[in-house]
């Protein structure tokens, strides 16, 4: 997917590469409004190509160990540092059972050589509407944790995006890590369309958990609008179990209810028939998980 | 501006460099190494792949301050003293280059592939290499030489659609 300019160099800046949380935090003080930071890379290097975003200091946050690790957090869930790369989340055993459906997104994008610059947290707080983790994560509950002067501060995944390329993140705070509450049981199915490598024109996130009563499902679209979509039209469809029956209405009710937009990459009806098909898709492969 | 050591297929280069440079300008343009091919820019065509630290990046997504005082290995790396890596040798009779210009990303991640997972599926190849593209199409002849080095039978994608046809 190409934004089509001619730029091949990037913008003058000077490059900092903090090896604490402490000096990178210093570091956006002191240059605030001047600094981005840099996880991956991927995303602020493309927009610097094309000029969209022209810091002259990036603080690079590969080198802070404290955000390098994934681990669980009894009682609260899998927190995801903002260093660890996608690469390093599709390892053996870091992601298990109940975090499937996130394997599932991850192991889509992009390719392998862009995994393993790439950072879950950069991916989340580009916020570019077709990325793919937003959904996954809104579904899974998921939240980000910030630290900034005032102090720490978790923000739900669903209200850290505000709008396209615009997250709830003061320029003097860092997102330090993505934490997936614990849940028994949880299963899901994640599904994109796009071509190849591309970036998508419609996902969608389906996660259940729990039993009975307190069974929770969430339904999330990525890429058919500015923010993602979660709809509980198609979730009432699912509610009561994934059947035959269920998973064609709710492809149905999804194209009928799930806003979608016309842009460049598709237009809005095309995206409707797309939301049907990968509902369709990831209900499917959800029965019997 | 600064200083950085960087140990190009073993080799430690210094030069001063821009904090902006990309990996890639500081490899081409510094170093004069032309098998890194410059072409997207974007993360696109991986005709820039390189090894760093390890593991196969894209150099244009990479600044060069990045590289400081690690290990990049480029496709010249993989046959020192100038004897032909097997799969080389395998691109080379399967003929599996037809304008040569994105033949040294392949050959590096395809002996990259080859290094890490000796006997690849053809799943394994696909996804290896999801994030390289080969304008004229020799994908097939990739796959052949890919398989003669490893020892398995390729799966031929365009004879197997007009099996089907």
């Amino acid at each position: 997917m190409s934004f089509g300019s001619p730029y091949t160099t990037l913008p003058d800046f000077e490059y900092h590469s903090p090896k604490t949380l402490e000096e990178a935090l210093g570091l956006l003080r002191e240059h605030v409004d001047e600094a981005k930071l840099m996880g991956g890379g991927i995303g602020l290097i493309a927009f610097m190509k094309e000029r969209l975003m022209s810091p002259t200091h990036v603080v690079d946050l590969k080198g802070v160990e404290e955000l390098r690790s994934i681990r669980n957090v009894p009682g609260q869930g899998l927190s995801i540092g903002a260093a660890v790369t996608l690469s390093e989340l599709l390892e053996e055993g870091k992601l298990g059972r109940e975090n499937a459906v996130l394997r599932e997104a991850v192991a889509r994008i992009a390719d392998p050589m862009i995994r393993r610059r790439a950072t879950l947290v950069g991916n989340l707080c580009e916020a570019i509407p077709w990325v793919d983790t937003p959904p996954v994560l809104i579904a899974m509950d998921a939240s980000v944790e910030i630290i900034g002067g005032e102090g720490k501060r978790t923000v739900p995944v669903s209200s850290f995006i505000r709008g396209p390329v615009d997250v709830d993140l003061d320029p003097t705070e860092i997102v330090t890590a993505v934490l997936i509450p614990d849940a028994k049981g949880r299963v899901g199915a994640f599904e994109k369309f796009t071509s190849g490598s591309e970036f998508s024109l419609a996902s969608v996130a389906i996660v259940a958990s729990g039993q009975g009563k307190g069974r929770s499902v969430k339904a999330v679209y990525g890429a058919v609008n500015s923010t993602p979509v979660r709809s509980t039209d198609v979730e009432d469809q699912i509610r009561d179990g994934i059947t035959v029956g269920s998973i064609r209405k709710a492809g149905q009710v999804a194209s009928e209810k799930v806003e979608c937009v016309d842009d460049v990459l598709a237009s809005a009806a095309y995206r409707k028939h797309l939301v049907k098909v990968i509902t369709t898709r990831a209900l499917g492969r959800m029965v019997g998980r | 501006m600064r200083e950085i050591s960087v140990a190009v297929n073993g080799r430690t280069r210094r030069r001063t460099i821009k904090d902006n440079e990309l990996l890639l300008d500081f490899l081409r343009d510094r170093l004069e190494v032309k098998s890194v091919k410059a072409a997207c820019w974007r993360g696109e065509c991986g005709l820039c792949t390189v090894k760093l630290d390890g593991g196969l990046v894209k150099s244009c997504l990479v600044l060069a301050v990045e590289a400081d005082g690690k290990e990049v290995t480029t496709v010249e790396g993989i046959s020192p003293g100038g004897e032909l890596a097997p799969v080389q040798r395998a691109f080379v009779e399967h003929g599996a280059a037809q304008c040569g210009f994105c033949t040294p990303a392949w050959v590096l991640a395809a002996h990259e592939l080859l290094r890490t997972n000796p006997k690849p599926t053809d799943a394994d190849l696909t996804e290896a290499v999801a994030g390289l593209v080969c304008r004229c199409g020799t994908y097939n002849q990739i796959r052949e030489a890919v398989a003669e080095v490893a020892g398995t039978k390729p799966r031929r994608k365009a004879e197997e659609g007009l099996a089907q046809a």
